[in-house]
């Protein structure tokens, strides 16, 4: 089953993101302490987010492997 | 009273032809003179029986007359009616033989387009031979046991009294239902085989219904009932051989067939285990295939499970990367460790030259931010003269 994706749970943008945050920090000669508390809270979100859609993604990945390696046992379990 | 008796005293008279006469009714009255003694007597053939031995009387002929003696009342004349004749001497017989033997090519009675095959399968037989001697029983050992249904009629075969019981044979075979006709008798001499030289017998078996198969002996001078008929062979076994012959070939066909029959049963069955391996090849052929697919299929599978998950690593990667910079960048952090901020109108304050003495600016902490008044400023030249200047706890 696939998962409705939320905004806040799409690697794919929120990868984006990260990667403009982590860009902002290296390009700021002077950090802005608010906005870089800002970006940090919002960076820690995506990451939140991020690990738990990736968490996600490998339970969901290892699910269907399981299931075809078990589809190919019982093939061979046949065969014999 | 007296002619009957006479008719008893059966004799034959051996003697040369002189005075012949034909009556206007077909009668033959001629004598025979004894060549020894020159005694003559008067001789009568009637027409039918004339006719019946195809010989034509000629003066100074030698001839066998077969008969009685009978006195014509009116005159009382003694004459011998002659019931055969046939000529003596074996030149003279030869010369009618060949005389004989000319005309009735001449007439094309013996050609070869008159002859007719003998019908395939023969069953239903007529036989013409004599019940006496070997030769019926050579011809019934010889003939196959294919079903025949023999019919055969008795008859003399030798002398001249030969020709009317073989004529009257085959008269009554004109009316039975057979497929052959047999005319068989034992070799013999030339004057013994004379009934078969008859004309009027060798043209009723050239026109018999149907074919005729005639086996009698001979040695060179072939009797010609053997030209008129339409097969001839040359003894009784032979005649039982040829009948046989169709049955004999039906049966080698029969055997052939057979072997044919199971010869292409056999094809048939090889061509079916062929076909049987044929198919068990492919089969496993197909079943190869199959597993090699499948095989594709998982090589495909795993390799897009290895692709995925290196994704999904270099994913977790960048996610621990961002997360270490965020947390490098993470100004909390600086300030929980004892770092503070000092902000002025114009600014995060970085450097000495920021700021004059006398001027107000904030010190952000981590929980919180201290309103300050620079009193003092000091540059340090050096790294170390900034680390000697924290002071010690």
């Amino acid at each position: 089953m696939v998962k409705e994706k939320s905004d806040s749970k799409n690697l794919n943008v929120n990868l984006k993101r990260l990667s403009e945050i982590t860009e902002w920090f290296d390009s700021r000669e002077e950090i802005d302490v608010e906005e870089g508390l800002e970006k940090v809270k919002e960076a820690v979100s995506l990451i939140k987010s991020s690990k738990e859609r990736l968490k996600d993604i490998e339970n969901e990945f290892e699910e269907i492997k399981k299931e075809v390696d078990s589809d190919k046992d019982e093939k061979q379990e046949t065969l014999r | 009273m007296l002619n009957i008796g006479l008719k008893s005293s059966k004799a034959k008279i051996i003697g040369e032809v002189t005075e012949i006469k034909i009556s206007s009714l077909g009668h033959v009255y001629f004598s025979l003179k004894d060549e020894k003694d020159g005694a003559v007597i008067n001789c009568i053939i009637w027409k039918t029986r004339y006719n019946l031995y195809g010989i034509r009387l000629e003066a100074g002929m030698k001839i066998l007359a077969s008969g009685y003696p009978e006195i014509y009342a009116p005159l009382g004349k003694l004459s011998f009616i002659a019931e055969t004749i046939e000529l003596a001497g074996e030149g003279e017989l030869k010369k009618q033989y060949d005389e004989l033997k000319k005309k009735l090519t001449e007439e094309g009675i013996f050609a070869e387009e008159r002859k007719r095959p003998i019908p395939k399968y023969p069953q239903n037989i007529g036989v013409i031979t004599s019940r006496q001697g070997a030769v019926l029983a050579d011809f019934l050992n010889n003939v196959g046991k294919f079903g025949f249904k023999i019919k055969m009629i008795d008859s003399r075969v030798e002398g001249q009294e030969a020709v009317g019981d073989l004529l009257s044979s085959i008269k009554t075979f004109k009316n039975k239902d057979i497929d052959v006709l047999v005319i068989i008798r034992g070799g013999g001499s030339f004057e013994s085989l004379m009934p078969f030289n008859n004309e009027a017998l060798i043209r009723e078996v050239a026109n018999f219904k149907v074919p005729v198969i005639a086996g009698v002996g001979h040695h060179k001078d072939e009797p010609l009932i053997t030209f008129a008929a339409d097969v001839s062979v040359s003894t009784p076994t032979a005649a039982a051989n040829y009948l046989n012959q169709s049955w004999e070939e039906a049966l080698l066909l029969l055997e052939r067939y057979e072997r044919g029959i199971i010869g292409s049963y056999q094809e048939i069955f090889e061509n079916y285990k062929t076909i049987e391996n044929k198919l068990k090849i492919s089969l496993q052929n197909f079943k190869n295939a199959i597993s090699g697919v499948k095989i594709e299929l998982r090589n495909y599978l795993d390799k897009s499970f290895a692709g995925f998950k290196s994704i999904l690593s270099t994913l977790s990667e960048k996610l621990v990367q961002s997360e270490k910079v965020i947390l490098l960048n993470n100004p909390e952090r600086q300030l929980k460790l004892g770092y503070s901020i000092a902000i002025a109108e114009g600014g995060v304050i970085r450097k000495i030259n920021d700021v004059k003495i006398g001027q107000s600016f904030d010190l952000r902490v981590s929980n919180g931010r201290i309103n300050s008044e620079v009193k003092k400023l000091k540059i340090f030249e050096t790294t170390d003269a900034w680390i000697s200047d924290i002071p010690q706890n």
